[in-house]
């Protein structure tokens, strides 16, 4: 099958099967990774290799998406309306799982510092698409639902800082081994990550200035498209945090932008089909082999990330002071992962060729299980929390 | 030529705690529900309700936080088979449902202004608001185009 062909068979079975899927309650992104699965070269074998090798390019596109869509979160207004319970709650459930997974992976496993960092980084990413269709689902209300809202809508953003951190220092570590001193170590970390900070807000200056130009919304949409693209590009040249250098664009340009230009907005009209090719080439990607091997592993990773959800929404509950029946079930609702636990672990696959494949495979797989118990364990924290009548 | 020597200057407006219900009412003449500014007591505009932010009623969950959230499935919910009680109509107010993120337009702002502002955000109609930011009319895209055919000397 030729690469055209395979992208216009990509799209319309992914959305045939989304809404196969949704007939019996799942996100369209769990349809779209086990159609890729399915048509992959471990099942049907119906990729072509150049679609397979433009994996990494797609997900880089769209991390570069999701990274400064959630940008736009950092602002007062946002913090403001999430409240202080949810900021400390998600930043623990979002912590915890990083540190548990990490020591866990270390102490446990035996696996390189490096290798376990990124599995914990992985670890504090969430699904807010299983939650939410949880939510609407069962039609929850109350103030454990919008806690819980809350808690997933700010969660990847913490994700995505907190792999970005880790995988600048787990690359300073594998590639820089041969004279590390931890302070070599940092130093390039250090590098990656101001250098994207800088590179981001840079970018959203000169987007701010010159977006008086633009006469339309098609102007709009090729505009903003170009400078996440431009970012995108710039920080892989650089090397320089492409997750960071477009979070912190998108940051950056909500910020201080004065002309209600609805840069996040427009990018919408075009990434839906975008998303779908990621999740089926996630899934194309997952060879089936490697699964055999992963089952210690995977079952630590489940293990350590469910405790860390629940321990960190439990501590982060008792710092805030929410009351019990929120602190003890919250953890228990933010266990789906799926999108950017998967985005995550491509770029590892690229940017670790030796152990990504491992690291790749793990976190497809415990998608899989998560995104299929995931939100059955959400559905009973709502009910535990006396917010659905089932 | 100005937005202020073509906008209506009377304008249907509503108060925050104007309930749902009455909201409907007072539309219930108009061929299309129009965009509604909301207003404090001293005239400043606080936010607009749309015909959009009506079917968000619908929604059972469609928070302003969850804007930046990847992988969203779209809420499919069924306005024809979903379940009201009655009380709503009294419970949810303009306040609960209006917009706060909205564009207005200066008085003193040419026509030309106005016109690429509609096109940029592909609106057909904007409150007008004065430097204290208080609501003095309403301007849409057809004050425009009637103003254009006025100059060209098709009507008087």
């Amino acid at each position: 099958m030729n690469t055209i062909l395979g992208l216009g068979f990509i799209l319309l079975t992914g959305l045939f099967s989304s809404r196969l899927i949704h007939k019996i309650r799942f996100p369209a992104v769990t349809a779209y990774l086990l159609l890729g699965i399915l048509i992959g070269p471990s099942i049907l074998n119906l990729t072509s290799p150049e679609l397979i090798n433009s994996s990494g390019f797609i997900s880089n596109i769209v991390l570069g998406f999701i990274a400064f869509g959630l940008g736009q979160s950092f602002t007062r207004e946002f913090f403001r309306n999430i409240g202080r319970p949810v900021l400390w709650i998600s930043i623990l459930e979002a912590v915890l799982p990083w540190v548990l997974v990490t020591l866990s992976f270390f102490f446990i496993l035996k696996q390189p510092f490096y290798v376990a960092l990124l599995f914990g980084a992985i670890a504090s990413a969430t699904a807010p698409a299983a939650t939410v269709m949880v939510v609407r689902e069962y039609k929850a209300k109350g103030r454990f639902t919008d806690m819980l809202l809350g808690v997933v809508a700010i969660d990847d953003a913490w994700c995505l800082i907190i792999f970005a951190l880790s995988l600048a220092f787990s690359k300073a570590v594998a590639f820089h081994s041969s004279n590390t001193f931890i302070f070599k170590v940092l130093f390039h970390s250090l590098i990656e990550i101001v250098g994207a900070l800088m590179l981001g807000g840079l970018i959203a200056c000169f987007a701010t200035l010159f977006s008086k130009f633009i006469r339309n919304q098609t102007e709009l949409l090729i505009y903003t498209l170009g400078f996440v693209l431009l970012t995108t590009g710039l920080a892989i040249l650089l090397h320089l945090s492409v997750l960071l250098a477009n979070m912190f664009l998108g940051t950056v340009l909500i910020n201080i932008n004065k002309s209600d230009l609805e840069f996040f907005d427009v990018l919408k009209v075009i990434d839906s089909p975008l998303y779908l090719l990621f999740f089926v080439l996630a899934g194309v990607n997952l060879e089936i082999g490697l699964l055999k091997g992963i089952g210690i592993t995977g079952i630590i990773y489940i293990f350590f990330r469910t405790m860390g959800k629940t321990v960190g929404s439990v501590w982060g509950g008792y710092i805030v002071k929410v009351e019990e029946r929120i602190r003890k079930y919250l953890g228990l609702g933010l266990l789906p992962q799926a999108g950017v636990a998967l985005g995550c672990a491509l770029i590892a696959k690229n940017d670790f060729p030796e152990i990504g494949g491992m690291i790749f495979s793990t976190i497809v797989a415990t998608t899989v299980i998560y995104e299929l118990i995931g939100p059955l364990c959400t559905k009973f924290a709502l009910q535990k929390a006396g917010e659905i009548q089932i | 030529m100005q937005v202020k020597e073509v906008m209506s200057k009377e304008v249907i407006t509503v108060k925050r705690s104007t309930t749902l219900k009455q909201l409907l009412e007072i539309f219930a003449k108009f061929h299309i529900f129009p965009l509604v500014p909301v207003i404090e007591e001293d005239n400043r505009l606080v936010g607009i309700v749309s015909f959009r932010n009506l079917i968000n009623v619908f929604h059972s969950r469609q928070s302003e936080i969850m804007k930046a959230v990847p992988f969203l499935d779209e809420d499919e919910e069924d306005i024809f088979k979903v379940e009201f009680t009655e009380e709503l109509g009294n419970l949810a107010l303009a306040e609960d449902i209006m917009e706060t993120k909205f564009i207005t337009i200066q008085e003193g702002a040419s026509l030309e202004e106005a016109y690429k502002l509609m096109k940029l955000h592909l609106k057909e109609e904007f409150p007008v608001v004065d430097r204290a930011g208080k609501l003095v009319g309403m301007v849409g895209i057809f004050d425009i185009i009637r103003q254009v055919f006025r100059q060209k000397g098709i009507i008087k």
